[in-house]
C-alpha cells in the first residue's frame, strides 16, 4: 500500500488567557503518522485530545505550529496559489459531525453538489454536472429525487450520506470524516458505516475516520490510531490494537465500550482528560495510570514498535512488560 | 421486587402535537408502571416519542403539545389536569428530571451553588447552612469536590456538568428521577463512569430511574427493565437481561444487531433499512412492517396489539400466532 499523506511532528498550539495570563494550550503535541491509499484509519480518542484539530489541519482550516504534512510527497507548506489550495481541497475534502448545520437549509439539495462541480470541475458541461450529481448520490445510495429536495426534507442519515456525496463529487483521494455518524441514530449509524467501506473498496478513496466509538472504528477501519492528550498514545492495524492493548489508556477506553453480551468489567477510572496547558514532560496519562513508574513523571514517552507496524508510547510496555494489564 | 409498590403508573397515555392541518399523535395509549426503587429504560430511534412521553410523564409539555388521553399517577396522585402550583410542589421534591444537555439545562450566569440554592428554597425556608450542608452533600455523591459549587458551569467539564445536574436532581431524595440521555455528550469512559455512579446512587438511596436512550448497549447491564418504542407505541416491554438475550420483536432484534462489537469475529451489518415513519402518515397495520424482514400480508393491514409472550408484552402478530422462527440467542435470525 503506497502512502497518501504523511504528517511529520505535527504540532498545533493555541493561545489561551488574557494579556498577563498568557499560556499555551498543546492541542497537537508531536504527532506523526502517515495514511495509505485506500485505507480507512481510525483516529480515536476522548472529547478533547484532539482528534478534530488534526483533522482541520489536515484540510489547511489551521496552520501547524511546527511540523510539516505532506500529501502524495509534496509539502503543504508549498500550496501557494488559490489554485493549488482548490485543488488540495478537492483531493481532500471533509465531512462533518452535524449534518444538520452543514448542509444550507435555504436551497434545495442539489445546489450544494452542483455548485461543488462547477467550482473543482470546470471542465463538466451542465448536463454533466447534473450527470455526475447523479451518479454520486446513486453511489452513496439516494436516489436522483432526493437532488430536488430541501435538507428539512431529509432524515439525519440521508444528510450525512448528501455530506459524502458531496465530498465524492470533487474526485477526492482522502476524505475527512469527523464523526460522521456519531449524531445519528444507532441503526442509522450501520448504513453509513457500510457506505465508507464501499467508497474504500469501490471509489478507491482513504479515509481518516475520527471518532470515539472504538466499536464502529472496528467495524470499517483498517488501521487505528489512539490519541490522548494531543499524543499519540498507539497506533496499528486495528485487529492487533484491539486484541491485545498494550498502552493503559487504549486498555480503557476499550473496557469503558458498553457491550451487551460480554460481562460488565470493573471500571474504577473517573479521571478526565487533562487540559493540556503548558505541559511539564512526562507521561500525560501517569495521574490516571494504575502502572505509572517514576520516569513517567520524568520522561515523555515516545512511539515505539512493539509489533508488527504495532507502535505504543509507554514507558512500562516498552520495559518489555508483555503482560501490561492496567484495566480488563 | 415483588413487596416493592408502583410508584408511578401510566395508562392508556397518548400525546398529539395540535397542528394546523391536522393532529400528530406522537405518543400513543402508553401503558406502564415503575416501582420503588426500579430502573427502567426506554429506547427507540429518534423520532419514535420517546423524548415526547417523558415529557408527558414530567407535565413539561408545553403547546402545541397536548395529552389527549390517559393518565399518569404518581404516588396515587394523577398528574394530568393538576394546576402548576400543586405541580411544582411535586416537582424536584417527589420527582426530578436530568435533561439531555446539561449546558443548556444549567443556568450559564449563574454558579453552581445558586441554581442549587434556588432549588431549594422554591421548597421551604432552608438557612443558609443547611443549604450550604445539603450542597455539599448531593456534590459529594456525585463524586465532585464541593469547592465546584462556586463555578460556574463554563468552568466545568461535560462530564460533571451532567453529574451536577444529578447531585441536583438528588437536593430532596426524590422517589424518580426522569433521565433523559444524560450521556450522550459524554465519551465512552466519562459515559461508563456516570452510570455506575448512576447505579450506585440507587442502590444507595433507593430512587426510581426512567431512563432515555437511543443506545441499547449502554443500558444493558444497568436498567432491570426494558421498554422499546417505535413510532409512539410501545413493542416490547420486559426484562431487560431477557429482551438482550432473546428479543421478541423484530425491532428490538434489529436495534440489537445495528451496532458492531469490540469482540468476536468482524461480521458484516445490516442494521434496519429505512427510517422511522412519519407520525403524520403512519403505516396501516403493523407500524414496523415497512422495515421488518419478517412482515407477511396480514401485517399489512391488521394493527397488532400487545400480547403477552413468554412474560413480555410483544406487539407483533407473528409472534403472537408463533409463526415467526423462534430466535433464542440474538441474532440467530437474519444473520
Amino acid at each position: 500500500m503506497s502512502e497518501l499523506l504523511k504528517a511529520e511532528h505535527l504540532t498545533r498550539h493555541f493561545k489561551v488567557g488574557g494579556v498577563l495570563s498568557r499560556r499555551t494550550l498543546h492541542a497537537v503535541d508531536d504527532v506523526s503518522f502517515s495514511i495509505g491509499e485506500r485505507e480507512v484509519v481510525a483516529l480515536a480518542g476522548e472529547s478533547g485530545s484532539g482528534k478534530s484539530t488534526i483533522a482541520r489541519l489536515l484540510a489547511r482550516i489551521y496552520q501547524p505550529t511546527s511540523g510539516q504534512i505532506y500529501f502524495e510527497g509534496k509539502p503543504l507548506s508549498a500550496i501557494r496559489s488559490r489554485r493549488d489550495g482548490l485543488r488540495y481541497a478537492s483531493l481532500v475534502p471533509m465531512v462533518f459531525q452535524d449534518p444538520f448545520a452543514s448542509i444550507n437549509p435555504v436551497f434545495r439539495v442539489q445546489h450544494g453538489v452542483l455548485r461543488i462541480l462547477k467550482l473543482h470541475r470546470p471542465e463538466l458541461s451542465a448536463k454533466q454536472r447534473v450527470d455526475e450529481a447523479v451518479r454520486v448520490f446513486d453511489v452513496v445510495g439516494l436516489g436522483a429525487d432526493m437532488l430536488q429536495r430541501f435538507p428539512y426534507e431529509l432524515s439525519g442519515g440521508q444528510r450525512q450520506r448528501v455530506g459524502f456525496a458531496q465530498a465524492l463529487a470533487m474526485r477526492p483521494k482522502l476524505i475527512l470524516a469527523d464523526e460522521p455518524v456519531s449524531m445519528l441514530d444507532v441503526s442509522i449509524r450501520i448504513g453509513l458505516l457500510n457506505l465508507m467501506a464501499k467508497l474504500r473498496d469501490e471509489e478507491r478513496v482513504s479515509i481518516l475516520y475520527i471518532t470515539h466509538d472504538i466499536a464502529s472504528a472496528r467495524y470499517v477501519a483498517d488501521r487505528l490510531i489512539v490519541m490522548y492528550a494531543g499524543q499519540i498514545a498507539e497506533s496499528g492495524p486495528i485487529e492487533d490494537v484491539l486484541s491485545t492493548p498494550k498502552h493503559p489508556y487504549t486498555q480503557l477506553l476499550l473496557s469503558a465500550v458498553p457491550d451487551p453480551m460480554a460481562p460488565l468489567s470493573e471500571v474504577t477510572d473517573r479521571g478526565e482528560p487533562p487540559k493540556v496547558i503548558d505541559p511539564s514532560p512526562g507521561c500525560r496519562f501517569r495521574w490516571r495510570c494504575p502502572l505509572a513508574i517514576d520516569t513517567c513523571s520524568a520522561v515523555t514517552p515516545v512511539l515505539a514498535e512493539l509489533g508488527p507496524a504495532h507502535e505504543v508510547a509507554c514507558h512500562v510496555a516498552q520495559a518489555g512488560a508483555d503482560q501490561v494489564k492496567a484495566f480488563s | 421486587m415483588s413487596e416493592a409498590h408502583e410508584i408511578l403508573e401510566v395508562s392508556g397515555l397518548s400525546v398529539d402535537y395540535v397542528l394546523a392541518q391536522h393532529d400528530v399523535r406522537a405518543v400513543d395509549d402508553v401503558t406502564f408502571t415503575v416501582d420503588q426503587g426500579e430502573f427502567l429504560g426506554i429506547v427507540g430511534e429518534s423520532g419514535c416519542g420517546k423524548s415526547t412521553l417523558l415529557f408527558a410523564v414530567a407535565q413539561l409539555l408545553a403547546p402545541p403539545a397536548r395529552i389527549a388521553a390517559g393518565s399518569v399517577k404518581f404516588e396515587g396522585t394523577n398528574l394530568v389536569g393538576l394546576t402548576d402550583k400543586q405541580l411544582s410542589a411535586i416537582r424536584w421534591r417527589d420527582m426530578s428530571v436530568v435533561m439531555q444537555s446539561a449546558m443548556n439545562a444549567l443556568n450559564p450566569v449563574k454558579s453552581i451553588g445558586a441554581q442549587f440554592k434556588d432549588a431549594l428554597q422554591a421548597h421551604g425556608k432552608p438557612s443558609k447552612e443547611e443549604i450550604a450542608t445539603r450542597s455539599a452533600d448531593v456534590m459529594r455523591m456525585v463524586g465532585i469536590d464541593p469547592v465546584h459549587l462556586k463555578s460556574y458551569p463554563h468552568q466545568l467539564s461535560g462530564g460533571m456538568r451532567q453529574r451536577s445536574m444529578i447531585a441536583m436532581a438528588m437536593l430532596f431524595t426524590p422517589d424518580l428521577i426522569i433521565m433523559d440521555e444524560p450521556t450522550s455528550a459524554l465519551d465512552v469512559v466519562a459515559q461508563r463512569a456516570l452510570m455506575v455512579q448512576i447505579k450506585e446512587l440507587q442502590q444507595a438511596y433507593g430512587f426510581a430511574v426512567i431512563f432515555v436512550t437511543h443506545d441499547m448497549s449502554l443500558i444493558s447491564h444497568f436498567s432491570d427493565r426494558l421498554m422499546v418504542m417505535y413510532a409512539g407505541q410501545v413493542d416490547e416491554l420486559g426484562d431487560t437481561r431477557t429482551i438482550f438475550d432473546r428479543p421478541l420483536h423484530p425491532y428490538t432484534q434489529g436495534l440489537l444487531e445495528a451496532f458492531p462489537s469490540i469482540h468476536g469475529p468482524r461480521i458484516p451489518l445490516k442494521g434496519i433499512p429505512g427510517s422511522p415513519p412519519d407520525l403524520a402518515a403512519i403505516p396501516a397495520g403493523c407500524r414496523f412492517h415497512p422495515r421488518c424482514p419478517h412482515a407477511v400480508e396480514r401485517c399489512t393491514v391488521i394493527a397488532p396489539d400487545l400480547y403477552p409472550i413468554d412474560g413480555d408484552l410483544v406487539r407483533c402478530l407473528r409472534r403472537q400466532d408463533g409463526s415467526l422462527p423462534k430466535a433464542d440467542q440474538h441474532g440467530s435470525l437474519s444473520r
